[in-house]
């Protein structure tokens, strides 16, 4: 925090003293490539964070400076306008919110769909702008209206932009530092994970939208102040490409990234597109050097250089508190299958489960490849559509619920390949793990939440499984793939899921590790006491742990009981034996 | 061809000692041209022109005794940066008056900008209805391409029916309004009416409902790019047997790009072109032949407007004697000045001039009539 | 519907078709969204400008075109191209760089004016009652036996089989002896170079000059989205759709219409059925 002050005051001298070296005409300049920086910041944390690309943010900027033009023009009541802006501002953030949410809302791949939704929106406002010759001035756009409170363009008004550009730049610093811009990144980072830690990830990408929109209404009404005229090009497809292009260049991962594209090139090209007549084909080539070879842009660069000189800045003091308790409302970890077929296209994936397990123990699957294990725990955690037949947790059906909802029915899942925050660092992984579930909405927005811990993490953490996270500091692409097994085996316990799922926990871990690893699913359910679901290869691994074993063959229950039980059945060594019936 | 390397060189090289150059004293005067968007096409014959206009300024003492000295800036860009390329002139290079090619959203940016603080000529055709202190209008208004073009032209070819195509923007619907009314007056009638989106490129259910309607007349107010794919498809579809093509812009580089092959019976209404047969025209067309060479882009009415731009703003500041916007407000109604377009007459912040309706076919403008002094029917009180 | 009408949407359609249908390979096979697709097909309108301008024989338009746009189409698969299969994102950010490029150098040579083109058919026919620009029918043609032999030969010929197998599993295409990487450019220099005589064969029709591009850009798009990817149904189905409801809401409506509709169209498809987009035969 101490860090954002000081740079965010930094910045405002910085700019402040624009007008006093260089004269109010240049501030004048600058002012117009720092608004249009505060939408490239918006850009910015929503692509750099969530991964989502708007190529149509315009749009809000747009209809806020028009919206802002009518209200000057029409109004003048200051509180009145102010109130207005206000309006105008969280209505264009409701609206980015609705948009992504909906867009999003069932599916977790649409990011290139979105970005050209978005793309298609710009290209209707900016017709509909130059056609509603009415409301909107058309190509000619809305002009001869006063500033706000009749400040002056070449000079106060600079102010006023300087002010917004700093709280701008200080709100994503702290968003940056809090859980709440964790989760943002976490999103980005492995959405599927974060669906099974039960965040509603569309909701969070609606969440994220609304705000670039908000910052793209603010930065709008801005502009209408500053340019006195609103015209369709305000909300076109060519301004939003600019906004990408200076965001790209800038460096999308970094708060000050965006500022220095959108001022830097913006303000290079007023200077020289005039005199130098390859400007747009520099301007073209670094834009295609910077996406092949730069994905961090200029921000990202320097920060390279200055992470070379001075490494590990954060203090490795921890205080950690305790974490709430979790809240779950099952009182009976049972699951039942009942006749449940699952069907991709043509081909049957499970064909008719039936199977109803205890309240509590470790049942263990095994089955040839393809038998339909892993589909089976993905038809409980509505990773896959159930065609027929159902799943049942606590008497209550469970399939087909979208996957962040089985979470809160105290579901945990841990994947087959380690499914764990690559880009996040080993401290921030458990600080998701241990949020998830347990923060309230304000939560997200206090800092102390990342150090939330429960004792049974702590006691986890330091056994000596464990010994490789050490280091919490470390980026989780950087382990080994054993130790992220480890890591992830410790985010899915540490949600204490009344069910838990285990994909394979063994797969890639050495001799030695696979002990430590059967040891830790053990302990965990003499203290849990609930159901854990294990699939497995190794036998001997289901030897150790399981109270039942069940064998899954061709998408249905070929057997089901003790160890013994299916070691001796005949069914089931002819399909591990000759691979026929 | 592959001149065009060569000459984009040049051009490059040209710039720079420009700009070296504006050390030397002299006042400045600020050019906007569009270098870069969708008019781009017009930058350097705007450019040319104003430069040629200047070195006879000069030639002829300059203005208030003082040499004046171009400075170009590039608004061919969103009204914002063509904003703030002008400001970069005005408090940057400490340029004194300003003459503007480009179009009516930067303009209304600009007036916005200057406050009647410094003269600013706006020199290209335009819709009609800018009056700002300090601002004075060159360019065609639609009254004085069409009111007495739009009788001669339905006599000329006989046509009683008329069928309005444009871009979906303010100046073809101010244009058409104007048509509408002078179509009526002279006993015509429309039989259709429509705008179309900048980003349409294809021209055949208009061409259709043209077909169906039976006009005798298509009065286009597509611009640029748009004007030359409609006028290929018109062409193609065999339509210039059933109508004649009246443009309010299509000049030389629409012509050229709509090709001789599809230019039959296509009439264009403007204040300059470059076939004008006057002395003053064509000892224009030698100087700009002589200075920029037989390879330079074609002149053209919106090129040349730079030319009376300047020339008019050396007038204004010479009888005012400063270029003091007040002191220039109170002199300036009745100002003549010479250009290729003739004697052209301040009235109203806009000017009384000469029109030319000229006649592509073949793939060249011929001049087929001349209306001398045509008023600009724009009254700005103030 | 009058006859002209249905004239015009099969003009229209396939037009649409010949320039979709690089863009629908690019995307489909490679996922790359070539947002500089559009200048490939400004480029190829330009082999007829080339030959007028150094006064060669009409019949060397073809070479010419499909060498200018399948060199400009191999530069960039090799210097940018390439590092960006499978990731549609980030293609889409580095092709926009490409397509100014491409502009500015087009203008360099060409300058900004714009090109006339003249037409090697002129002149109208009678045609189901109504008379109808000659040039138009025999490109109607023209497409529809390109269609139907791309067609045959894609279902029949071995290289067809090894671009199904690539876009089905790359890694193990590559397993049995497929050249992936050759196979990837061919297939982007063979999507470009289908733009660029699209764009030859539009040449005398429109306006050829260096934006050109953008508008068939954007309209070839929409009927990817609207049409699906991986069949010629449903590209046909997509360019269908956009050029004759184009063409119908602008004859009784009016274009603004049309085209604030294809828009509409597009996000109701990109929202509602965006696996149209990833649907492979």
């Amino acid at each position: 925090m101490a860090y954002i002050a000081v740079t965010s005051a930094a910045l405002l001298t910085v700019l402040l003293l624009v007008p006093q070296l260089f004269g109010t005409f240049t501030a004048y300049q600058i002012g117009l490539f720092l608004i249009y920086g505060i939408v490239a910041q918006g850009i910015g944390f929503l692509w750099g964070k969530t991964g989502i690309l708007p190529l149509g943010q315009a749009i809000f900027f747009g209809i806020a400076a028009y919206a802002c033009a009518q209200i000057l023009k029409n109004i003048d009541s200051l509180p009145l306008q102010i109130a207005l802006f206000v309006v105008v501002v969280a209505c264009l953030a409701l609206l980015g919110f609705a948009l992504a949410f909906i867009v999003f809302k069932g599916r977790s791949d649409s990011g290139p769909y979105f970005s050209l939704i978005t793309l298609a929106l710009a290209m209707i406002c900016e017709q509909v702008a130059g056609t509603a010759t009415n409301t909107t001035g058309g190509f000619n756009g809305i002009y001869g209206y006063p500033t706000i409170a009749n400040l002056d363009q070449f000079n106060e008004l600079y102010y006023v932009i300087a002010i917004v550009t700093v709280l701008s730049t200080a709100a994503i610093s702290v968003l940056n530092t809090l859980p709440a811009g964790l989760v943002a990144r976490a999103v980005s980072d492995n959405e599927k994970r974060m669906q099974l830690f039960g965040f509603p990830t569309h909701l969070v990408k609606g969440l994220v939208f609304g705000l670039s929109a908000a910052f793209a209404a603010v930065a709008g009404i801005l502009f209408a102040n500053h340019q006195g005229i609103v015209t369709p090009t305000s909300t076109g497809f060519l301004l939003s490409a600019n906004l990408v292009i200076w965001t790209a260049v800038g460096g999308r991962n970094h708060v000050y990234g965006p500022l220095i594209g959108a001022v830097g090139i913006g303000y290079l090209s007023s200077e020289l597109r005039g005199s130098f007549v390859y400007w747009e084909v520099i301007v073209a080539l670094v834009f295609i050097i910077v996406v092949l070879k730069y994905p961090g842009g200029i921000a990202g660069y320097l920060v390279d250089i200055f992470c070379r000189f001075k490494k590990n800045i954060r203090s490795t003091e921890l205080h950690l508190c305790n974490a709430p308790a979790i809240s779950t409302s099952i009182v009976q970890p049972k699951l039942i299958f009942s006749k449940t077929k699952v069907k991709m296209g043509p081909v049957r994936i499970l064909n008719g489960v039936d199977l109803v397990t205890p309240k509590t123990g470790i049942v263990c699957i095994i089955g040839p490849n393809g038998a339909g294990k892993t589909s089976l725990l993905n038809a409980i955690t509505g990773n896959l559509i159930v065609s027929a037949g159902s799943v049942s947790l606590d008497n209550k059906y469970i399939h087909n619920l979208p996957t962040h909802k089985a979470f809160a029915c105290g579901i945990a899942r841990k994947l087959q390949v380690p499914s764990v925050f690559f880009s996040l660092t080993v401290f921030e992984n458990i600080a998701l793990a241990v949020i998830a579930g347990r923060a309230r909405f304000l939560d997200f927005f206090r800092p102390s939440t990342l150090k939330w811990r429960t004792a049974e993490l702590t006691n986890l953490l330091n056994s000596e499984a464990m010994t490789a996270l050490v280091d919490m500091e470390k980026p989780v692409s950087a382990l080994a793939q054993g130790h992220r097994q480890f890591l992830e085996f410790a985010m899915t316990t540490a949600v204490q899921p009344k069910v838990l799922l285990l994909d394979e926990p063994c797969a890639g871990l050495s001799p030695d590790e696979t002990r430590m690893m059967t040891n830790l699913v053990r302990d965990f359910q003499e203290r849990n006491n609930g159901l854990i679901i294990l699939i497995e290869h190794d036998m001997s691994i289901v030897r150790d742990l399981a109270d039942r074993v069940v064998v899954l063959h061709q998408g249905a229950v070929l057997f089901e009981g003790s160890y013994d039980d299916v070691r001796n059945n005949k069914s089931v060594q002819d399909v591990y034996s000759g691979g026929t019936k | 061809m592959f001149l065009k390397i060569k000459t984009t060189l040049i051009a490059a090289t040209l710039i720079l000692p420009a700009i070296a150059g504006s050390a030397i004293a002299g006042t400045k005067i600020g050019v906007l041209v569009p270098d870069s968007g969708p008019a781009g096409l017009f930058g350097p014959s705007t450019r040319n022109s104003a430069t040629l206009a200047a070195e006879q300024i000069n030639a002829a003492g300059g203005i208030n005794g003082e040499v004046i000295e171009l400075v170009f800036a590039d608004v061919g860009v969103p009204p914002a940066e063509a904003a703030q390329a002008a400001l970069k002139l005005w408090k940057g290079e400490g340029v004194k008056a300003f003459v503007g090619m480009h179009d009516s959203a930067v303009r209304e940016a600009l007036t916005g900008l200057f406050q009647g603080q410094v003269p600013y000529v706006y020199t290209p055709v335009y819709e009609g209805n800018a009056c700002s202190i300090g601002l004075y209008v060159t360019g065609e208004t639609p009254s004085q391409q069409l009111a007495q073009a739009i009788p001669f032209l339905m006599e000329r070819e006989t046509v009683k029916s008329w069928y309005l195509i444009g871009h979906d923007y303010n100046w073809p619907r101010d244009t058409n309004a104007l048509a509408k009314q002078y179509i009526a007056d002279a006993g015509g009638k429309i039989v259709g009416e429509e705008y179309l989106p900048f980003t349409v490129a294809d021209f055949d259910s208009s061409l259709q409902k043209i077909k169906e309607s039976g006009a005798e007349g298509v009065l286009i107010t597509l611009v640029g790019g748009g004007s030359v794919g409609f006028n290929v498809a018109f062409a193609g579809f065999g339509l210039d047997k059933q109508a004649i093509r009246l443009g309010t812009l299509i000049e030389e580089n629409t012509l050229a790009g709509i090709g001789a092959d599809n230019a039959n019976r296509l009439y264009s209404s403007a204040g300059y072109f470059s076939s004008i047969e006057s002395d003053a025209a064509k000892a224009f067309a030698a100087s700009y032949e002589e200075k920029f060479g037989t390879d330079a882009p074609a002149l053209n009415t919106l090129g040349e407007s730079a030319y009376d731009g300047v020339t008019l703003l050396a007038a204004l500041a010479n009888k005012a004697g400063s270029f003091d916007v007040s002191t220039i407000e109170g002199i300036a109604e009745g100002t003549s000045f010479q250009s290729p377009r003739g004697t052209s007459t301040l009235k109203g912040r806009h000017v009384n001039q000469s029109i030319y309706v000229a006649e592509g076919t073949g793939g060249t403008f011929k001049v087929v009539k001349t209306f001398d002094n045509v008023p600009s029917s724009e009254s700005c009180s103030k | 519907m009058s006859s002209i009408l249905l004239l015009n949407i099969l003009w229209q359609v396939s037009i649409l078709a010949m320039v979709t249908i690089g863009l629908g390979i690019v995307f489909g096979q490679l996922k790359i969204m070539n947002m500089a697709h559009g200048e490939l097909v400004m480029i190829g309108a330009y082999a007829p400008v080339i030959t007028s301008h150094l006064g060669l024989s009409g019949y060397l338009q073809l070479p010419i075109c499909v060498a200018t746009v399948g060199l400009t189409a191999l530069i960039m698969e090799r210097t940018v191209i390439r590092h960006f299969y499978g990731r549609p994102f980030d293609s889409l950010l580095a092709t926009w760089g490409l397509s100014i490029l491409m502009r500015e150098i087009v203008e360099m040579i060409f300058g900004r004016e714009y090109q006339s083109v003249s037409s090697p058919l002129p002149g109208t026919m009678s045609l189901l009652g109504t008379d109808y620009p000659i040039y138009r029918v025999v490109v109607i043609l023209g497409v529809a036996v390109f269609f139907f032999t791309l067609l045959l030969w894609y279902r029949r010929s071995k290289v067809g089989t090894e671009i199904k197998a690539m876009v089905e599993n790359p890694a193990l295409a590559q397993a049995v002896g497929i050249n992936t990487s050759r196979l990837s450019s061919v297939c982007f220099v063979f999507g470009a170079v289908s733009a660029g005589i699209a764009g030859m064969v539009l040449a005398p029709t429109t306006r050829v000059e260096p934006m050109m591009g953008l508008d068939y850009l954007i309209r070839s798009f929409f009927s990817l989205v609207v049409g699906g990817l991986g069949s010629l149904e449903g590209l046909f189905i997509g360019v269908g759709l956009i050029g004759g409801i184009q063409s119908t809401i602008g004859a009784f409506f009016n274009q603004t219409y049309g085209y604030l509709f294809v828009l509409t169209l597009s996000i109701l498809f990109l929202w509602l059925k965006p696996n149209g987009l990833y649907r492979s035969n």
